[in-house]
């Protein structure tokens, strides 16, 4: 299952996906579940897929297992065609949020499955249930039956039941949505170390942008079916293409507020409104880039991640883009300290240092870093 | 809130006259399978036998006795047939409730197949009893099995339909990752989880079995088919003179159902509730 | 799997159950009809058979012994499925309160349903026996009666009496199907009508009734349809005796065929039972959808 030398393809091999999903629509009835939707990974890829609840993912994830039928579109596999084959020949194993486990058969019986399906010899299958057993660290629990395994053990088998066969890609869906939160932790390191060591194909759906922060090396983001960005993580982070996109990764999420955007000279000069008839905010951006300079002054919608605004201790070097803000709630979170400021007609977070001491109503000098801003139109929400 | 006493009165006098009413019947019907004959033949009745007789239920399973003989004859015919029918039906069922469960099968079909058995079978005997005369397999065990199965398949697949529905389709999905085939899907996967499903539907297809007279009044004609029920239609219109013989064998013939309707009380009303008002 | 093998595969899991319906139910129907167009006889020898229109089913409708079967088969069917659903929501009420030894009630009353058909019309023709049946004795030992009576040689008596024994038998179904459907009425809705001042008649009529109206329907039809075709019960008791008075649709084309040997005429005797049954039947999956609608 370790194998060097896939790894080597992986860098020389760039223009073959193992996984290409061309226009994919899919309805029930008159209703549009998935439309166009195209994505493609390269073999080791981990390719992330979110979205909020009801987006299509576990559809999208159903129709490239084969679990559910196309209605348009296609879907090749390791450059051969399989929008119209069984599951069974598809050599892709997946994982369930429930498990799925087979509850009459005991934990080795499910996982060598799909080894009995393919009539592979006893003594064989043995050999390769007790290896996955092994490096899942599930050998003692070979002869139980699943209703007597724990949440986290569960899970474990069926990765296992995954596992053991190879397949050319792996499918999981909100695998550890069913686990509590210091085990999803837990178990979270513990694919991204499997995939690591097996460099295998991933397709992993979850509703948990951390998870797909921290496991991704591509993320998809969908809303009603549509996709909306596909991206490395940093890519999604920093550049999100449109104002879902920047609202729905990140925690807190990004601060989107309206300004007024006219050019001076090279740099973008930015102006928010304030309330209570303070002074407007302005704020200078030396790199706006080709899509603001070229466009008319006017209002525009911005985005500021919380760490983009922060206290002093931080960031001294910025000194100039600085301004005493009025801190509407405080809200200690140990590592960092979050606090509200009303900017722009609306809320936003900004993120100081845990060990600041500031108390809800204070006003304290906040420095704002531009160096990552995005801008977006106003009315289409689209990236500038 | 509490109950006056004239309200409790009326709930336990109609409590013990529904009692009567249920039981009474069945309690003349095993007095009766006791008493000596001229117990039963006094008038008014002797209602308590002055003296148990079970010589009987004795002469019913000896198989030298003539009464025995055929009892026993129908007694092996109705098992044979109701258990073969049972199974067939269930082997049938089982795929077809598949089909409507999880392969989008029409329900319009299902609710054909239900039709088939709501219709009167007056309707379907004679062209029967033609073609199975023309085969020259009338009065025979097989032919009742494959006429049972036909009766029992609409109403099984109905209740294993229901019961299908509502397992884990997750679980199935796996199988098919996984690489099984349907059928294997169908036997290492689906039918263990269905296993309650499946006895409760087998008891409810014996029972129907077990119960049916008009085909089986039909199609046979001598000991080497009849089922209980026709042996009791004989013994109840032939000359027997001692009533406590046919009171007897129909004890006999009310044991097993009645034995699994006390024990399975709860899958058999939940069974027939599905089959009846859920259509 | 992909669209075309799922969906011939669902024909591949439904053949074998179509075929066995086709061969024993949908074909034998589709020759009856046939037949009932025909002179058709049950005969040994060769016959000639000949298309005679709908000759059959002008005898049939102008048949006065037919009509009289029919009517009393509706008859039946109307008393005995009536006094199972008065007396299947009686027992269910009674069964729904709580009072000691309710659990024993709720399992003995399975018992009537289990007692197979044929037994349950032996039983009773026993008990209705004119020279030494317990229901004489009982009611001359009650008093309520001066000499034994023959219950079953009347023929204006002998299809009440069948009703009974059948109604003993079925009742439980439908006591069990009301009793299901009142234990899904949530308390608090009857203690709230209780403290509003409604009585337990008012209670009934307005709460418990209509919300256990929908099954009731569903399995009083189902009931009907099962009651038209009585057949077993009439056999063991009666033979459709004294004097027809208890000859029912289902006997009535059973002799036809096996009694007359007269297939085709028979055969439309049949068909008109039958679409009687499909009616019926429809009627049936219109409840089982309001039902459904409604819950
Ligand atoms: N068989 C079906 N028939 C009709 N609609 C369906 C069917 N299956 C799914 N849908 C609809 O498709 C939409 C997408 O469902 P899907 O399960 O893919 O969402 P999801 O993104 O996985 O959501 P979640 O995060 O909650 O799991 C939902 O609105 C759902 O109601
Ligand atoms: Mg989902």
């Amino acid at each position: 299952m370790t194998n060097n030398l896939q790894k080597k393809e992986r860098t020389a091999v760039s223009s073959n996906p193992i996984l290409a999903v061309e226009n994919l629509s899919k309805s029930y009835g008159d209703l549009r579940i998935l439309k166009d939707v195209s994505v493609a990974i390269e073999a080791g890829d981990f390719l992330v897929l979110v979205g909020p609840s009801g987006c299509g993912k576990s559809t999208l994830l159903g129709c490239i297992g084969g679990l559910t039928e196309v209605t348009s579109g296609n879907i090749q596999i390791d450059g051969q065609d399989v929008t119209h084959t069984d599951p069974a020949k598809r050599d892709i194993a997946m994982v369930f949020q429930s498990y799925a486990l087979f509850p009459n058969m005991s934990v080795g019986d499910n996982i060598g499955f799909g080894l009995e399906v393919r009539k592979v010899p006893k003594a064989e299958r043995d050999k390769k249930i007790s290896q996955v057993a092994e490096l899942l660290k599930i050998e003692p629990l070979l002869d139980r039956a699943p209703a007597q395994l724990s949440g986290g053990q569960r899970q474990r088998v069926a990765m296992g039941r995954a596992l053991v066969r190879d397949p050319k890609l792996f499918l999981f869906d909100e695998p550890l949505s069913n686990l509590d939160a210091k085990l999803r932790v837990t178990m979270r390191t513990e694919i991204k170390r499997l995939h690591q060591r097996l460099n295998a194909s991933i397709i992993y759906v979850t509703h948990d942008q951390i998870e797909a922060m921290t496991l991704a090396t591509k993320i998809v983001v969908m809303k009603d079916g549509v996709i909306q960005q596909v991206g490395t993580p940093r890519e999604i982070y920093d550049t999100p293409a449109n104002i879902f996109v920047a609202d729905f990764m990140g925690s807190p999420a990004m601060n989107i507020l309206v300004a007024d955007v006219t050019m001076d000279g090279l740099m973008a000069r930015i102006e928010i409104a304030r309330e209570d008839g303070q002074e407007p905010l302005i704020l200078y951006d030396p790199n706006p880039g080709e899509g603001i300079a070229s466009r008319p002054a006017g209002a525009l919608k911005i985005g500021l991640r919380p760490e983009a605004l922060t206290d002093l201790g931080s960031r001294s070097v910025n000194a100039e883009q600085q301004f005493d803000c009025l801190l509407d709630v405080v809200e200690p979170a140990g590592s960092d300290t979050f606090a509200v400021i009303r900017l722009g007609g609306t809320e936003v977070t900004a993120r100081m240092h845990g060990d600041v001491d500031v108390n809800s109503g204070d006003t304290v000098p906040i420095c704002f870093d531009l160096s990552k801003i995005s801008y977006f139109d106003p009315k289409s929400g689209e990236r500038l | 809130m509490h109950r006056s006493l004239f309200a409790s009165f009326a709930l336990y006098s109609a409590a013990l006259l529904l009692t009567l009413f249920t039981l009474a019947p069945l309690v003349w019907l095993v007095l009766m399978s006791i008493s000596s004959p001229n117990d039963l033949t006094s008038v008014p009745l002797n209602w308590w036998p002055t003296e148990v007789d079970l010589s009987r239920y004795g002469h019913l399973v000896d198989l030298n006795n003539g009464a025995g003989h055929r009892f026993l004859a129908a007694l092996r015919n109705s098992l044979l047939t109701a258990g073969g029918a049972t199974l067939i039906a269930l082997i049938v069922a089982v795929p077809a409730a598949y089909a409507f469960s999880r392969r989008g099968a029409s329900l319009a079909l299902l609710f054909v197949f239900l039709a088939t058995i709501m219709m009167p079978p007056i309707t379907y005997v004679l062209p029967l009893y033609e073609i199975f005369g023309g085969l020259g397999a009338l009065n025979k065990t097989t032919t009742l099995i494959i006429v049972y199965s036909a009766m029992l398949l609409p109403f099984a697949t109905w209740l294993m339909k229901s019961n299908i529905d509502v397992l884990p389709v997750e679980i199935e999905q796996a199988a098919f990752m996984e690489g099984a085939s349907t059928a294997f899907t169908l036997r290492r996967v689906v039918l263990p989880l269905a296993l309650p499903a499946i006895a409760a539907t087998c008891m409810l297809s014996f029972l129907v079995a077990w119960d049916e007279f008009f085909y089986a009044l039909i199609f046979t004609s001598d000991l080497s088919a009849k089922t209980l029920p026709v042996a009791i239609a004989d013994f109840s219109a032939g000359r027997v003179t001692d009533y406590g013989v046919i009171a007897s064998v129909g004890v006999l013939a009310t044991l097993p159902p009645a034995i699994l309707a006390i024990c399975f009380q709860r899958f058999i009303v939940s069974g027939l509730a599905a089959g009846s008002v859920k259509g | 799997m992909s669209a075309i093998s799922r969906s011939r595969e669902k024909w591949v899991l439904l053949f074998p159950a179509i075929l066995v319906l086709s061969l024993i139910t949908v074909l034998p129907f589709l020759q009856t009809v046939w037949t009932s167009f025909t002179d058709a006889e049950i005969t040994a020898r060769e016959q000639q058979v000949n298309w005679i229109g709908l000759e059959n089913y002008i005898w049939a409708l102008t048949d006065p012994d037919f009509l009289e079967a029919l009517g009393r088969t509706m008859y039946f069917t109307v008393v005995s499925v009536g006094l199972e659903g008065v007396l299947g929501i009686a027992v269910a009420l009674l069964l729904n309160q709580k009072f000691r030894g309710r659990w024993f009630l709720r399992v003995i009353i399975i018992l009537p349903w289990a007692v197979p058909t044929i037994v349950n019309a032996v039983a009773w023709r026993l008990i209705y026996h004119p020279d030494y049946g317990a229901l004489n004795s009982l009611l001359l030992q009650l008093g309520f009666i001066d000499s034994y009576t023959s219950w079953l040689g009347d023929p204006d008596r002998a299809l009440n009496m069948v009703i009974l024994a059948d109604v003993w038998k079925n009742f439980p179904l439908v006591a069990y199907i009301a009793l299901a459907a009142m234990q899904t009425i949530p308390g608090d809705l009857l203690k709230a009508a209780a403290i509003e001042g409604a009585g337990a008649w008012k209670r009934f009529h307005s709460i418990t009734l209509p919300w256990i109206i929908g099954p009731m329907l569903v399995v009083l039809i189902l009931r009907t349809i099962e009651a038209f075709r009585v057949f077993d019960i009439i056999y063991v008791m009666t033979r459709g005796g004294p004097s027809d008075g208890t000859k029912t649709a289902s006997f009535y084309v059973y002799q036809e065929y096996f009694s007359y040997l007269r297939s085709g005429s028979g055969a439309s005797y049949a068909v008109v039972v039958a679409g009687i049954s499909a009616v019926l039947i429809l009627a049936y999956y219109a409840g089982i959808r309001r039902d459904q609608r409604g819950a």
